[in-house]
């Protein structure tokens, strides 16, 4: 799911400073199991902002606000929604532009995106993937080097790890000692030697 | 003889290098560089340690008009493939041939954190492209008019852990083409016997690196970079002598002494010390 992370309340009242009405538009899916759009989160929005002079107009939460199809069935017939000076969306970069796209209004993102984030727990989020459109995982034990590799080498490691760990970080594993323990525990590693994967 | 007819000679190969002024005075530059007329090449690095300096190219360009002959530092972290295939043209008609390929110190490990790295190629990919531009086309498979002519080295760190993995990437490193290594800092010659025994049968012509320890002080920083391993022996040696650096340049010839016995050659990193290169290197005959 996408991790998103709350922007300062500051950088929020900035960006709605041109608007007295606001519609705050939650989203049902990455940004709430981010607990950056649960009905706590949502409430204590629209709470800050009226207490910062602005008429919360409606707090509503759509279903998947990087969907263009549930943003129109939700909003674009809510009267509040027309209403209102401006949007403010609890979601990702992807859900803001999915109701610009579909309403044409101001809409001010209230969150930032973070990465593509694998869940350990509520909080705890591991950044695998990086979306890049050519996945390499079948060649990589299943650990992706363009994601966790500090220099995203894809033909194997630089010479800065230092017993495993990252030349930048010693509490992060390098990726490629990663791939390497893997590979060798598979009896792959000839095939490592002899891969060579061209440049995207 | 060129570096590169120098590699298959059997000769014990001896290499230097020297960093960039920071800024455009190149006279300290010029008067270290005295110091390393007589040795095989000197590479010249490329914004090492992800600080800002003179670029690598210019200043192999002086080296060679002043008949020393240079290796030109590579790296992927602040290029891109069109950036770099442009670079190696660049080196080619000033008359560079060596290059060294690196994938560079990451910035957050330099003084220009947070800035935007590229590695749009990594080291591998980089082999292969400056041997690709020497058939005459480049990566976007456009014919070039006039092909260039490398001699094309690599890096590897026989000190980091697990050293199988850096073994490893030597050989894939060959296999892409890399003509001669030159590796981080050796100080336990015979710890770099262990890795040189898992990468001998690639016929690799590897130059260890040695650094010229010149102080306490300096040996602390040295122990903060990436992978670089100084026994206890050395950090007691330098610690407790009455002048560091003169100790400093006999543990460098000790090592290098050990290491003309199976080595290719060695690679002296002084780190703003190169006037002491000769030294060293004599000291290291008759030790």
């Amino acid at each position: 799911m996408i991790i998103t992370k709350k922007k300062p309340n500051e950088e929020i009242l900035e960006s709605l400073s041109g608007a007295h009405t606001v519609f705050v538009a939650g989203c049902g899916s990455c940004a709430l199991k981010c607990a950056n759009s649960d009905e706590k989160s949502v409430a204590l929005m629209k709470e800050f902002l009226e207490q910062n002079g602005k008429k919360v107009l409606q707090a509503f939460t759509v279903e998947s606000a990087c969907d263009m199809r549930l943003v129109k069935r939700d909003l674009l017939k809510n009267e509040n929604f027309k209403n209102a000076d401006a949007v403010l969306a609890l979601s990702c970069g992807a859900g803001v532009q999915a109701i610009e796209t579909v309403c044409a209004k101001e809409v001010i993102p209230a969150l930032n995106s973070s990465y593509v984030g694998t869940t350990e727990r509520i909080g705890v989020y591991k950044k695998f993937c990086s979306v890049c459109g050519s996945c390499v995982l079948a060649l990589t034990g299943g650990i992706c080097p363009k994601t966790r590799c500090a220099k995203g080498l894809v033909n194997g490691p630089c010479g800065g790890f230092v017993n495993g760990k990252c030349e930048i970080d010693a509490d992060k594993d390098c990726a490629w000692v990663l791939i390497y323990e893997k590979l060798k525990k598979n009896g792959a590693l000839d095939k490592f030697v002899n891969q060579y994967l061209k440049p995207a | 003889m060129k570096f590169k007819e120098k590699l298959e000679s059997g000769k014990f190969l001896i290499t230097a290098e020297l960093f960039p002024p920071k800024g455009v005075d190149v006279s300290a530059f010029l008067r270290r560089a005295q110091s390393l007329k007589d040795l095989d090449a000197v590479n010249v690095t490329d914004n090492q340690r992800a600080s800002m300096r003179a670029g690598s190219l210019a200043m192999c360009k002086l080296l060679l008009e002043r008949g020393i002959e240079p290796v030109l530092q590579l790296t992927c972290r602040d290029k891109n493939r069109i950036a770099l295939q442009s670079e190696l043209l660049s080196a080619n008609i000033l008359g560079i041939e060596n290059v060294l390929i690196l994938s560079g110190d990451h910035t957050d490990a330099g003084e220009y954190k947070g800035t935007k790295t590229v590695y749009d190629l990594d080291t591998v990919q980089l082999i292969k492209t400056a041997r690709l531009l020497e058939t005459g086309f480049d990566l976007a498979g456009k014919k070039l008019s006039g092909a260039p002519k490398f001699c094309v080295g690599a890096v590897v760190n026989p000190s980091a852990t697990p050293d199988e993995l850096q073994a490893l990437m030597l050989e894939k490193k060959v296999k892409a083409g890399a003509e001669f290594f030159q590796t981080q800092t050796v100080f336990d010659a015979a710890r770099y016997k262990n890795f040189y025994d898992k990468v001998k049968h690639t016929n690799a012509v590897i130059l260890p690196g040695v650094t010229l320890i010149k102080s306490p002080k300096f040996m602390s920083f040295l122990q903060s970079l990436p992978g670089v391993y100084i026994p206890q022996e050395v950090q007691d040696r330098i610690n407790g002598a009455a002048d560091p650096l003169a100790e400093g340049i006999k543990i460098c010839a000790q090592t290098i002494k050990e290491l003309r016995s199976f080595a290719r050659g060695v690679h002296i990193m002084a780190i703003g010390m190169e006037e002491f290169i000769p030294e060293i290197i004599r000291a290291s005959c008759v030790l």
